[in-house]
Order: structure tokens, then sequence, then C-alpha cells
């Protein structure tokens, strides 16, 4: 026994000089070394950029006193004693998360629809949901409802591709008859007894409806599916004819107020009044979804006795301050544990206004940075630096972003859905099933510019389109991004137990009822942190839209089909500039604030990402 | 019985509306999964229909094994080669900064690391993958090429003046004889020659490194290297940690040290995904941009011969950037110029497809099933 240590000892001493012992440290100090070299990249990029766009050392020490006084002091006190209490913790993430993001979320919905107008972005809201929400209600009022949500998509399809499709293929019909009868005498020379709008309208309302009888006389249907009927011929001719002769011109008499309102406090309105509907019970969940249109009058009533234009408070009040009070509601209602956390926005948002307000009182120089206002809120400006913004270029990064992930979250969900749970191993759909693996692998592998050269190649020569519209830039990056969402919702998909599964086949459900009701609601973190990540990476993407000649312009797009503008195209066109205001003061300000977007994003995925691990444990 | 089972098996059966409702979204989801396949083929037919003009146009040959790349000035010749050089310098340049620091860090976060300092570097390294291409092309050109451009000694660089002193990271003794660039070796022939001349002059050759273009080679392939760095270090570090602990304890039961561990064990064993990871990361340098249109300039240019180095201080052009160049150039309409791009675009295409599949054979050929 005595023995033991000193054995052990002896080892010890003999190894402490030995060769090995220092070689094995070098290499371990030469592996620190290189890890340490991408991390203090990292640092160095960001480093320079930051000095140069931010200025520190131009402000005062009173200035920094009063940073830390006023901003570092209390929140770091806060974030401190909320490190300790869990329920705090919680409370306050969410708190964070509802100020933050509806702050982030109504401003970009503001400067997006402000951009191109809310008439006709309303018009298409109410076309895309009118019809499925008829379908809804009929569904409801039927026993035998399994119908509805296959209907409800289809429903929106069509009525969306007829209304946007019918008024040309009518037209082209016209001009099939002119072509092919023409050479007659008297045939030719006659004219539509009626206006061709009224045509367009019987066309289109009859065409649909006709075709829904036909199809239920052939089936011997039950009296019961006639209804369907008049349904359709309401839904065709409101969604076709209606759209150019009444819905348009009613729309853009609204004033612009009343469209924000329809636009954003409605569907505001309806997700609260789900929400809620679901937690407590329906006639609370009507309450809340009413008391949320009621804020929004009141709100809408208020700026107009001030006269002020009411439609940027509209939104902010629905985007904003409806999901703070949402969580506030919660908290004070429901969970009342951890409710100082609620605090956490608040004391950040009050040391900023409080500290700017002792700014003044005490004339602290503050650093003369090039994040400014002007910055973010006005035009590019060639000839005063401190006069640039990229205003314009920021609201066509988040259109193209917008339009990306429209593009590249269903499908690729759906691409997802598919390889994970219906492809089966073997067989041709099998081996169908592998090469679509295969061939996503490569699609992540090929240059980003020559996704640019597909989406000139498709978008400018082959569909005809203006070059560099909104659309088909965002539509370009949609493809480049695919391949990435595909595979991160694949692994959130297979990280779902196949116990779970099992249990819902077990209770008799079905396929898709198991993935919508058991499998999705679980990989849904998953996915959405997959998709954040790769809108962040594309957020910076530049290559592909100068291939599709997206230009560097000046004013805001006006519309998904007016040319696009973002924020790297205007990085990359100015960087040659030699004058050092712009090379070295706008420009790393605007490269400052895509990497901190780009960072913001990452951090909110891997928030999610936590979040949904220690939930799921 | 039979007709018992037969019964059951009817009440068993979905009412046929729930059959065709998921038939319909099988249907549905499959076409999303096909649209992947649609787009391959779309990049294959824009790619090729555009070559295919081009090539109607300028033989093959002669874009394959041209040495002259000039599209838009006078009449347009169309040699790939200066192109494709260009790209394997700002390949090699890349690759001598990112493969060594990315198995160092991967050896690192895989062997060494404990848990806690994985769980913060490897997130880190990987921002470096994400950060837009075009801050590191701006970063390349307006920060990094000034630094390497600057005279030594360094210390004027590193050092702010207002610390008040200096400390020479080369030391004077060191800049005798470090010959760079000695102003063009001539080739093997007058080899001994030079020899004799070199020790001549010696004394009169001092630290060097010829002054840097405001375009170059160099600052593009070092920030290329740092933004390819997590590919490598991520899909090796995963090689590594998927080899079993058992041949770890089995090395450690033998007497090795953690340095025996890494080096003849853990890195033999996962040498299929380091490969890959290298190939992987090599082709995303080849694809990149942003960063050598910004940074590397667009002059075409055939390699400097025994003269390496001068390659990379001088500007190149590598096939992303002519793509670029072209695009930009003004209404050039559907000239032949215009099809070259996509003949590039076809270029790029293959080899990087050739390379992504090699990474993956390589993956799965030589893989050690445990």
């Amino acid at each position: 026994m005595a023995t033991k240590p000193e054995t052990g000892e002896s080892i010890r001493r003999e190894r402490r000089f030995s060769l090995k012992e220092i070689k094995g440290k070098a290499f371990e100090g030469i592996l620190v070394a290189a890890t340490l070299v991408g991390i203090a990249a990292l640092l160095v990029l960001f480093g320079y950029m930051f000095f140069d766009a931010v200025r520190p050392l131009t402000a005062s020490a009173e200035w920094y006193l009063l940073f830390f006084a006023t901003l570092v002091a209390p929140t770091s006190a806060f974030a401190l004693y909320s490190r300790r209490h869990p329920a705090v913790r919680r409370m306050n993430a969410r708190a964070f998360a509802a100020v933050f993001g509806g702050l982030a979320i109504s401003l970009a919905a503001w400067v997006v629809f402000s951009a191109t107008g809310p008439h006709g972005l309303l018009l298409y809201v109410l076309l895309a949901s009118i019809s499925p929400l008829a379908v809804a209600g009929y569904g409801k009022y039927v026993e035998r409802s399994m119908f509805v949500g296959p209907a409800m998509v289809v429903v929106t399809l069509v009525v969306l591709l007829w209304t946007l499709g019918s008024e040309v293929l009518v037209f082209a019909l016209f001009d099939l008859v002119g072509l092919l009868f023409g050479w007659i005498p008297v045939l030719g020379s006659l004219r539509p007894p009626v206006a061709p709008s009224i045509l367009v309208t019987a066309v289109s309302t009859g065409g649909p409806t006709l075709a829904v009888l036909l199809y239920l006389l052939r089936r011997d249907s039950s009296r019961r599916s006639f209804a369907f009927v008049p349904v359709v011929a309401a839904l065709s001719g409101l969604g076709t004819a209606g759209f150019d002769f009444w819905l348009q011109p009613t729309v853009d008499l609204l004033p612009d107020w009343v469209a924000y309102l329809g636009l954003v406090c409605l569907p505001v309105a309806a997700v609260v009044a789900v929400v809620v509907a679901r937690r407590a019970a329906v006639r609370q969940g009507l309450t809340a979804g009413g008391a949320v249109i009621a804020g929004n009058l009141a709100v809408g009533v208020i700026a107009l006795a001030l006269s002020v234009d009411p439609s940027f408070w509209v939104v902010l009040f629905s985007g904003a301050v409806v999901p703070v009070g949402y969580v506030v509601g919660d908290a004070v209602v429901a969970n009342r544990k951890g409710r100082v956390g609620l605090l956490g926005p608040f004391v950040l948002i009050g040391g900023v206004l409080f500290g700017a307000l002792l700014e003044d009182v005490i004339n602290a120089t503050g650093p003369d940075t090039w994040i400014t206002p002007t910055l973010l809120l006005s035009t590019w400006n060639g000839i005063e630096p401190t006069q640039a913004g990229a205003y314009a270029e920021i609201v066509g990064s988040i259109m193209i972003v917008s339009v990306m992930a429209l593009m590249s979250f269903p499908v690729g969900v759906g691409a997802a859905i598919y390889l994970e749970e219906y492809a089966p191993e073997t067989g041709p759909a099998g081996r169908f099933a592998n090469f679509i693996e295969i061939n996503i692998a490569n699609l992540a592998g090929v240059p980003s510019v020559v996704y640019g050269i597909l989406g000139l190649a498709l978008f400018n020569n082959f569909l005809d389109f203006p070059p560099g519209i909104v659309i088909s830039a965002g539509a370009t990056l949609g493809l480049l991004i695919l391949p990435i969402v595909i595979v991160s919702a694949q692994e959130a998909i297979r990280s779902v137990p196949d116990s779970l599964r099992r249990g819902s086949y077990g209770m008799g459900a079905s396929r898709w009822q198991t993935l919508r009701n058991v499998v999705l609601p679980e990989a849904v973190p998953g996915i959405l942190t997959g998709t954040i990540l790769a809108l962040g990476r594309a957020i910076g993407e530049t290559a592909p839209l100068i291939v599709i000649a997206v230009p560097v312009r000046t004013s805001t797009p006006s519309g998904l089909f007016d040319s696009g503008a973002a924020v790297p195209l205007r990085i990359f066109a100015s960087a040659a500039n030699a004058i050092p205001a712009y090379r070295k003061g706008v420009l790393a300000a605007l490269a400052v604030v895509l990497l901190a977007l780009m960072l913001t994003m990452n951090a909110v995925a891997i928030v999610l990402r936590n979040r949904y691990q220690t939930d799921g444990n | 019985m039979s007709q018992q089972r037969d019964t059951d098996a009817q009440s068993l059966q979905r009412p046929e509306f729930v059959v065709r409702k998921e038939r319909l979204y099988r249907r549905l989801l499959a076409g999303c999964a096909a649209l992947t396949i649609a787009v391959t083929l779309g990049i294959i037919l824009s790619l090729s229909g555009g070559a295919l003009t081009f090539f109607g146009e300028v033989s093959i040959v002669k874009f394959l094994t041209g040495t002259n790349w000039s599209p838009l000035v006078g009449t347009p010749e169309y040699g790939v080669l200066p192109l494709v050089s260009g790209t394997l310098i700002i390949v090699v340049g890349s690759a001598v900064v990112a493969l060594p620091i990315g198995l160092g860090a991967a050896i690192y976060l895989s062997e060494y690391a404990d848990p806690r300092v994985r769980a913060v570097a490897k997130p880190a390294l990987e921002i470096l993958a994400g950060v837009p291409t075009v801050i590191y092309g701006y970063f390349a050109l307006v920060y990094l090429t000034p630094i390497l451009d600057a005279p030594l000694p360094i210390e004027q660089v590193i050092i702010p003046s207002w610390l008040g002193f200096s400390v020479p990271i080369i030391p004077s003794w060191l800049t005798f004889s470090v010959p760079i660039i000695p102003g063009g070796v001539p080739l093997l022939p007058e080899f001994t020659l030079v020899v004799s001349e070199f020790t001549l002059v010696v004394s009169e050759f001092v630290f060097v490194i010829p002054s840097l273009g405001a375009f170059n080679a160099l600052s593009a392939s070092i920030t290329v290297g740092i933004m390819i760095i997590p590919m490598v270090s991520s899909i090796s570090e995963d090689a590594m940690s998927a080899v079993p602990d058992s041949l770890r304890e089995a090395a450690y039961g033998l007497g090795s040290t953690k340095f025996d561990v890494s080096t003849s064990v853990v890195v033999p064993a996962a040498t299929s995904g380091i490969v890959s990871s290298y190939v992987l990361a090599l082709s995303r340098a080849i694809g990149e941009t942003m960063i050598v249109t910004m940074a590397a300039g667009q002059s075409p240019k055939m390699p400097y011969f025994p003269n390496v180095l001068q390659n990379f201080t001088d500007s190149v052009e590598v096939m992303t950037a002519a793509i670029i160049k072209i695009v930009s150039a003004e209404s050039l309409g559907q000239t032949a110029t215009y099809e070259s791009m996509f003949a590039i675009g076809l270029t790029l295409f293959v080899l990087t497809l050739a390379m992504n599949i090699i990474a993956e054979l390589v993956r799965r050929r030589f893989r050690e099933a445990y």
C-alpha cells in the first residue's frame, strides 16, 4: 500500500522533463494558436471596421462615464440578477423577444409597405384570404369536414391564378377566334355584342361554376354538395371580375391608414384571437381580437384628432404594442412567476433615453460616429458623406429577403418532409429519393455566381423580366439557399423521436395527420433555426445580384416588379471610392450594419435552438 | 373466421377521400423535392445553352488553350488559361492559410479542448463562414492591403505611435540576407552562375517585400483562406469526433501520450474526412466571387514563372471576377463576349462539381467503418 504513491511520484518525476512532454506541450500550443488565429481574424475584422465606423476615441470621458452609469451598469446588474432566477430569466427573454422582435418586424413592415403603397398589397391579401376563409366557414357548417385542409390550399391557388390569368386567357381566346374565323367576311367584321369587361366577367365567373356543376352531376353527388355551386360562382365572380371592376376601385378609395388597418391590424387581431382561443376559450379569443381592433381604431382616431397621419402609428401599434401587451397580460394573468423579468427591455430603453437626456444636460460629447439616423433613413449622397444614407438599399434588402423566405421556406420544408417521411428506402421511388439527396448535396456546392447566371438566363432572358427586379432577385437567392434550408429541415425532422410517430400511428392517425399534429410541431424550432441561418447568409450575397443586373439606385423600389436594391451592392459599388470619408467612414458603417444584422440573425437562431433543445430534454 | 377478418379489414380501411387526400399531399411534397432536380437542370441548360452559342463562334480548343483573355478591348481574345491560373494562385494562397490552421483547430477542438471551450470556439469559428463575402472583399481592399503594403520593419504598423516605443518584430540583424524576390532568378542552365553572383551581392539585399499593388492576389487569397477555415475545421472535426473512443483508449493503454494519440491514431483514422474537407474548402475558394473581384483586381495574366512570389503581389483576374466584369460591362447584346460568360460559368460549374464529387467519393471509399 505504501509503495503505490511512491511509484506514481516516480513516474511523474520521470516524465516531467521528458522530450515527449515538451513535444506534447508544443503541439498543444500550436493547436491553440491555430484555433486562436481564426478567432483573432474575426476580432480584427470586426475591430477595424467598428473602430472606423463608430470612432470611439472622439467621445469625451464624461460621455463614457454617462454611458456606463445609465446603460451598462443597470443592464448588467439586471442581467446578473436574472441569471440567478430561472423564472425571471425566462420572462426576461420573452419580454426582449416581444419588444425588440415586435419593433423590428413592425419597422420592416412599415418601410416595405410605405415603399410599395398599401393598397395593392391589401388587394392581394384579400384575394388570397377570402376564399380559404369561406371554405373553412363552410367546413364548420357541414358535419364531414375532411376536405377543408386540401380545399383551402387548392382554392387559394386556383383563385390567385385564375384572378391573375383569366383576363389574359379571355383576350387570348378573342385573338384565337379572330385568327381562326377572321378570314370569313361577315364573321370577321362582327364585334362581341357586349363590353369586354362584362365578357371577361361572364367567362371568368361562368367557367369555374359550370365546371363544378358538371363535375357534381357526373359523379351523382348528394344534393347537399350542390351548395358548392353558388359558393364557387360567388368566389370566382368576386375573385376575377370583381377584382378589376369592383374590388380594386373600392380598395383604392380607402384612405392609407384604413388600408394599413386591413393589411396589418386584421391579421394580427386574427392571430391573437386564435392564440387566446386555443389557450383559454373561444369567447376570450374573440374578446382579445376585438380589443386589438378597437385599440388600433383608437390609435387611428387619436392620431387623426391630432392631425397626424395615423398609418405609421397603426403599424407600430399592431406590430409592437400588441405583442408586448400580450406578454405583459400573460405575465399578469397566467404566469405570475418571475414577473420582474418583464422589466429587462425597459431598463435598456430607459437607460438609453435617460442617458440621451443627461447627455444634453451636462453637455457631454459623444463619439463622432458614422452610424447615424442619416445613414439608415436617407438616400445615398455621392458628394456629401455626412448626408449619405442607405435607406433605399435597406428597403430593397428587406423586400428581397422577404421574397426569398416566402419562396424557399415552403418548398424547402416540403422537400425535406418528403425525403424524411415519405420517400421509401428501396425501389424506383427509393432510387429517386437517393438521387435527389445527392443532387441537393451538389447544389449546395455550386458557386453563387453560377446561380446568378441561372437567374439571368431564367428571369432576364427566358421569362423576359426587366433586368434586376425585386422578384427575380428574391427568387434567385431563394434557389441559392434552397439546399441549405432543405438540409437543416431534414435534420430537424430526423431528430423527432420515432416513438412519437409510432404513438400517433398507433392511435389510428394517418401519415399526414401524424406529420401535421406530431412531427412538424416538434420540428418547427429546428426548421426555423436553419432557415434563419440561411437567410442571414443570403442577406450579404452580392454576386448573383450583380449578375442579374440589380442596379445601385438611390430611390426605394416601388414594388415587386420594380428594380431592386441591396445593401451589399452599395458596399461593392463604393469600395473603390478614394475619398477617405466614404472609404473608411460611410462604408465601414454600412459594413458594421450588415454584420450586426447577420450576427443578430445568428444569435436569434442559436437562442431558438438552445431553447428548443432544453425544452426537448 | 375469414369472413370476420374481411369485415375487419374493411372497417379498418380508410375512407376513400382520406386516401386520396394523403396521395395528394404526398405528390405535392414529392413535387417540392423534384424541384431541386429542376434547379440542377436549369443550371445545366442555361450554362450549356449560352456556352454552345459561344463555342459556335470561338473554337473550344482555342478557349481552353488560349493564353490571352481580353474580351472587352480591341479584337477580343478568349483564352481561359489566364483566368484559370489566376484562380489557381488564389486557391494555392488560401490553401496555405486555411488547410494547416483548419486542421490544427479541428484537432484542438476534437481532442484537447474541454467541452465548454468547444461550445464557444466552434460557433465563433463558424461565424467566419457566415460573414458576407462583400465585407471580406471590402476588408481585404481597404484594410488588409495597406497593412501588408506598409514598409518593413513591421513595428510601425503593429505598435501604435502613441505607445511611445517600438518593438522590432524583425530584429535588425536579421535583415541582412533574406532575398524574397531576387530580381528574377534565371532558369536552371545558368543556375550555378547565379548562385555565385548571389553570394556576392548578398550584403546588398535587405528584407524587402515588393510593394503591393492596390489590387493584389496576396490579400485576396489570405482573406479567402480565412473565410474557408471553418469549412476545414468543422468537417474535419466531425470526422475526428466520429473516431471511436476505443481506439484512443487502446493507444493510451499502450502508453501513448495525447500527442501520439492525436497524430498517429485519430488523424490517420479520420483521413478520409479531412481530405474531403480540404477538397470542399478549395472548391469553395474556386467559386468565391466578391473577395477576389474586389481585392485581386481585374487584370488577367499568365503566371510569372520562376519568380513565383510576384504572382501574389500583382493583380490577377479569376474566373468568377471575369464573369462579374462582363456582366457589368454596358450593353453588350448577344455578342460572343456576352456568351463567353456562360462558357466560364460552365467551366466553373464543372470544376466545382467534379471537386464535390471527388470529396464525396473520398469520404465513401476511404472511410473506415467502425
